[in-house]
């Protein structure tokens, strides 16, 4: 008997020995083909032009080079246009979750009559492609004189802040007991301060949510600031001077190196938000928001 | 009858607060949304520049769609095809690697982050990526597939073009690997123990409890993915090509919806009016599209006490 269960024991842990290193090695398999890109992106960064320009391609730097690097910080060919790039994060950082949580705060803790009407029609300009409105956005700007600068990008944030995010607020937001707001109310807290006292504080992991999004959507984003924002060179964001580089020809084999660099550069934001975030990511604020 | 009054005193004054706060999205959307809605169907009746010509052409926009522009049945096709690859493509390799990384084994967590890595290129990097990788000429891959003796064109020539580019999507399966693992972690652990307690092996709590558990999650990346996939242009970048070319890709090969929008729009010909009748007939089809999803979604199941 003794031997049985110990002989069934031991078989039990080699077969998990046996799908561990399966999981690795499969593990390992797939890691490998997923960070090729990112690799070979960083391995090219590292190139000189002329390194760059060998045929055939070799996969690693003959001598890895920062000459790419030093052209985006020190010679700021790219640099300049990362502060157009900052400004339009910053103000959105603020704006968009003001702006949704207002709303959300309004459609919840508030209620008035109609609000669920106006919640729906809120819900439903998800449904309308930017393709639609990005031609009369473009005129509409034009008229207003804005094409060519950071408006398009800035002013409606304040009066936007998205309807998904507004969604998931508002889910958020229902979770929250109402005796904590009539407690508060009891004690003489006007509408405003239970709004910033009371309901943001707890609202403080989706509000992280949203400027986690905001800044993954507008940080790389290039085909926005195509749209509004060609006419002036000055105005370009990173993005979109990377991507006129890429598709005018004169230029795009002179700095292929500086803008796998440039890649590198832009990739690192995003990256750190992933790793500092990923529990949480994980953790799920979006799927409770749709489950409930 | 005095406190009835300061009763609906009070209330009115909330509902006015109500209505305050939540103005301003409601004149966002009114001025930045529906507002340009309605401009651009007025517009799609238009022959437009965006400037001053505007003249009225009634349904001669969209005739023309159907009946005149040869690229029309292009773009349809070539975003169609797309949708209908990689949408299942990548519900079905995302959800995989979301199973494969759903597990306590030590170092799960670099692993995850390594798959997410190719998400955090940023699109006009990965563009210049693409087009270098798979450069017939001197590019990468054709030094590793060549490795078999294989040997492709990619991207420069039609038949190869599409393929490469839905290729090239499977590096993004990290990002709906993050949303499924977030679903997984919803799922309550009660079901897996009691499960176990019953015999269940491991197939059997994949098919019975995962799963099941994980259409609501399923259905609503199925929506945004036909939503999103019908909206792409990353050919933008990796096609490149000046004003009124862009993305365009061998032959019309790699030309979709949303690219012929923006060309149209701004492009060298400026047809503002066209090119918002197009926008109008993507929208019609995403909206039937999303209607007939939300009616054929009888297999999602939600959690009951919700």
């Amino acid at each position: 008997m003794d031997t049985a269960i110990k002989y069934n024991k031991k078989h039990i842990s080699a077969k998990n020995r046996l799908i561990t290193a399966v999981l690795y090695l499969t593990l390992t398999a797939v890691a490998v083909f997923l960070i090729f890109p990112y690799v070979f992106m960083v391995s090219r960064s590292l190139m000189t032009v002329a390194d760059y320009s060998q045929v055939p391609v070799n996969f690693f730097p003959a001598k890895p080079s920062l000459e790419a690097y030093k052209n985006i910080f020190v010679d700021s060919h790219y640099f300049k246009y990362m502060l157009n790039t900052l400004i339009i994060v910053a103000v959105n950082l603020i704006a968009v979750p003001l702006s949704a949580s207002l709303c959300a705060y309004g459609f919840t803790k508030i209620k008035y009559p109609g609000s669920n009407f106006v919640f729906s029609l809120v819900l439903a300009t998800m449904m309308i492609p930017g393709a639609l409105l990005q031609i009369p956005l473009f005129v509409f700007f034009s008229k207003l004189g804005w094409l060519g600068t950071l408006l398009p990008f800035t002013l409606p944030s304040f009066l936007g802040g998205g309807a998904l995010y507004i969604f998931l607020l508002m889910q958020f937001m229902r979770g929250i007991p109402n005796e904590l707001e009539n407690a508060a109310r009891i004690d003489g807290a006007g509408v405003l301060t239970r709004y910033a006292r009371i309901t943001m504080p707890l609202c403080i992991p989706v509000v992280l949510f949203i400027m986690v999004s905001v800044f993954g959507g507008l940080w790389s984003d290039f085909y926005g600031p195509l749209i509004y924002l060609k006419t002036n060179p000055a105005s370009y964001t990173l993005a979109l001077k990377i991507y006129i580089d890429t598709i005018s020809v004169n230029v795009s084999s002179a700095l292929a190196n500086v803008r796998m660099a440039a890649g590198v550069f832009m990739s690192i934001p995003p990256a750190v938000l992933f790793l500092l975030y990923q529990r949480k990511l994980v953790d799920g604020v979006m799927v409770g928001a749709i489950k409930g | 009858m005095k406190k009835k009054t300061r009763i609906s005193k009070r209330k009115s004054i909330e509902n006015l607060q109500g209505v305050l706060f939540t103005l301003p999205v409601i004149i966002g959307i009114a001025v930045f949304t529906y507002y340009q809605a309605a401009q651009s169907l007025y517009y799609s009746f238009f022959d437009y520049n965006g400037f001053s010509k505007m003249d009225f052409v009634g349904f001669k926009n969209f005739v023309n769609i159907f009946t005149h522009d040869k690229e029309t049945l292009v773009v349809f096709g070539n975003t169609f095809l797309y949708a209908v690859i990689t949408v299942p493509l990548g519900l079905v390799l995302g959800y995989l690697t979301a199973l494969l990384v759903n597990n306590k084994l030590k170092g799960i967590n670099i692993f995850r982050a390594l798959f997410y890595l190719p998400v955090v290129i940023p699109a006009v990097a990965a563009g210049v990526l693409w087009r270098d990788i798979f450069n017939s000429d001197y590019g990468v891959m054709n030094q590793i597939i060549g490795v078999f003796g294989l040997h492709s064109r990619f991207f420069e020539v039609a038949s190869s073009s599409m393929p490469t580019l839905i290729f090239t999507t499977v590096w993004g399966v990290g990002g709906s690997m993050v949303i499924w693992l977030s679903a997984f972690k919803n799922i309550p652990v009660e079901l897996y123990e009691s499960a176990k307690l019953d015999g269940a092996n491991a197939w059997h709590r994949l098919r019975y409890i995962t799963l099941p558990m994980s259409t609501p999650m399923i259905f609503f990346n199925l929506v945004t993915a036909v939503i999103g996939s019908l909206q792409t242009m990353s050919t933008m970048v990796i096609m490149g090509g000046g004003a009124g070319s862009a993305g365009k890709g061998e032959s019309n090969s790699l030309y979709f919806i949303v690219v012929k929008i923006y060309n149209d729009a701004f492009g060298r010909g400026g047809r503002m009016g066209y090119a918002s009748a197009f926008g109008w007939i993507l929208f019609i089809i995403i909206g039937l599209l999303t209607f007939v999803l939300f009616k054929s979604n009888k297999w999602v199941q939600y959690a009951e006490n919700n």
